[in-house]
Parts: structure tokens; sequence; C-alpha cells
């Protein structure tokens, strides 16, 4: 039993799945399931196609390089089976996962670092904004905790009368 | 005022869904149109009569054409075998055209299931001739040939095979 990764998403193929479809230049393309294969009759680059491996890998958005790919190589060569190294690699590859995929968190975080001042800007923004939804306009001005400190503005006292006339 | 404004919004909306009919339709005959003309894949159904394969050992045929397939009510399928005639042939070859053969289907467009679960298929329909006892008749086999093959006791054509998929 092999698992196999499929053409064009790059995903496991597990046993049972998928369809190989073998060119007549004896190329073989493994898909993991009929979406991939429906994108390859398509004609479709994987590499174009953003929600593949390809792409990712591409565009610098997923690991590319990292020592923990070194143990996913094909090898050719059956081994002896040995019930100690069997065992052994079954712990190593739970370890190298865990260890995959926390690399694979370190490198998103610091793709979506940097983001800091923007996202405080937008807060604040949004908090000015759109309190009215949370809560009523009325209660803020009765508690002034609620609301962000607001620079004071002098107002004459005759455009505050014209502001009450208005209203009602 | 009110019965106009109605009629008004129901005009508006039944012309609003033709236009998105025609819209839709024109736009899925293109796709169909553009499709065929990209995708072109091989029709993927069996295997039966009047079916013109592609004939992949050096035997001296090049087409020929199912007359009848040998196991299966509704066609051959990968692997299996079929009675053909031949409907062209090199000119000087040990097959002539016109001849009755057998032959066994090595390359199907039709997906045929593995034990593991999987399936395969190939990109064209392809005989390797064989006479009445099964052995093939051309010494060369061209192109991938499936290990389903070896279940139907072909071994040779295995052998002479220069890829097995």
């Amino acid at each position: 039993m092999r698992l196999e990764k499929c053409w064009f998403c790059s995903s496991t193929i597990y046993p049972g799945h998928g369809i190989q479809f073998v060119r007549n230049d004896a190329k073989i393309f493994r898909f993991c399931r009929s979406k991939c294969h429906k994108n390859f009759k398509m004609k479709r680059n994987p590499r174009k196609v953003k929600w593949t491996k390809a792409y990712r890998r591409l565009h610098g958005k997923d690991m590319t390089q990292d020592s923990t790919f070194e143990f996913e190589r094909k090898r050719n060569r059956p081994e002896r089976y040995d019930r100690n190294v069997a065992e052994n690699t079954l712990k190593a590859i739970k370890k190298i996962d865990k260890v995959r995929v926390d690399r694979e968190a370190r490198h998103h975080a610091l793709r979506m670092k940097g983001k800091k001042a923007k996202e405080q800007r937008e807060a604040a923004k949004e908090l000015e904004q759109s309190i009215h939804m949370v809560k009523a306009p009325a209660v803020l001005q009765q508690e002034p905790s609620l609301t962000l400190p607001k620079i004071k503005v002098k107002v004459s006292q005759q455009q505050s009368d014209e502001n009450h006339a208005m209203e009602e | 005022m009110t019965n106009t404004v109605t009629l008004n919004h129901l005009g508006r909306s039944v012309f609003g869904g033709l236009g998105n009919i025609s819209s839709g339709s024109l736009r899925t005959s293109l796709d169909s149109t553009w499709n065929n003309f990209l995708s072109q894949q091989q029709q993927r159904t069996f295997i039966q009569m009047r079916t013109v394969l592609k004939v992949v050992d050096n035997s001296g045929a090049k087409k020929v054409m199912c007359i009848q397939a040998l196991k299966g009510k509704k066609g051959a399928r990968l692997g299996d075998t079929i009675v053909a005639s031949v409907k062209e042939a090199h000119p000087n070859g040990k097959v002539k055209k016109g001849e009755v053969v057998y032959g066994v289907v090595v390359r199907a467009a039709m997906q045929r299931g593995r034990c593991d679960g999987s399936e395969v298929k190939f990109d064209d329909n392809a005989v390797v001739l064989l006479d009445k006892q099964g052995q093939p008749r051309g010494t060369r086999v061209f192109g991938p040939v499936p290990h389903e093959l070896r279940k139907k006791k072909h071994l040779k054509i295995l052998t002479l095979a220069e890829h097995i998929a």
C-alpha cells in the first residue's frame, strides 16, 4: 500500500480513493477526487489555481524548504520488515508531523505579522462609527466611561439653541 | 394605480427571468462548445459493436472495428477479449484488411476498478491482436499496458510491453 499525492492539489490519496489516468506517453496522473480530475480535464494549471498546494508554495503562502520534508521522499526499495524499526518509524512519524505543523504555524504567523498599527486604527474607527449598534447613543451620553475620550470643541451658546430648535 | 404598479412588477420579473434563462442557455451552449474544443476527452463507455480501436502491436493492422465483445452483456472493458474486423492495415503485414481477428483490450477510456478500490483510465481505446489460443500475433507492443492483463493470463503481452501502468 502506498499513499500517493494528488497531481493537482498535492493532497494524499488514501487507498480506495481517486482515479488514476494513464496517458499514452505512460505518464500517470493521480487525482484525489473528481474536483481535481475535472480541473485537470479543463486543462487548468495547478500553479494558477488558488486552493492548490502548488499555488501556495509558488506564492510563498506555505513553507517550501524544510528538513521535515526530507522524510517524505519517495523510496522505491522495499524494506525488510523489522518490528522495532516499524515501531520507531510510527513514533517518529507522529513527532515529525508535530514539528512540521509547528513550523508551518510559525511561518504563517510570520507572514501575518506587521499589521498591529493598521488593526488598531481600524478598531478605533469601528468603535467610533458603529458603537450605536451595540449601545444606544442616549446611554453613551449619560455614561461617559463607555465612549472613547472625546476632544472637547467649544460651541457657542447661540448655535446650541438653534440645534435644539431643529431637533424638536 | 396600484394595479398597474403590480403589473409592472410582474412584467419586469418575468422578463428578467426570461432574460436570465436566455443568457444562461447561451452561456451553457457556449461553454459546452468551448469545453468540447478544450477537453476533447474520449467517451467513457464500453467497447461494443462498431467501436473502432487502435492496434498497438506490429501485427500489420492499424485500426479494427469491434464485432463482438466476448464477455459481458453491455460490452468489453479493459482486459477483455473481443472479436474484431480489420478496417485499416499496413500494406505489407501479417494481417490484411477485412480479416476477422481476436484481440485483447489493453487501453480503455472507460475507468476500470482495481482491487484496492482505485480506478484507472487511459487516453484511448487500444487492442493487441491475438490468435485463437490467446497468444499475441505481433512481436512488439507500444504504449502503456495495465496490470489487469496478468490476471487474464496475457503474460506474453506484459513481457513485450514497454511500460506497465
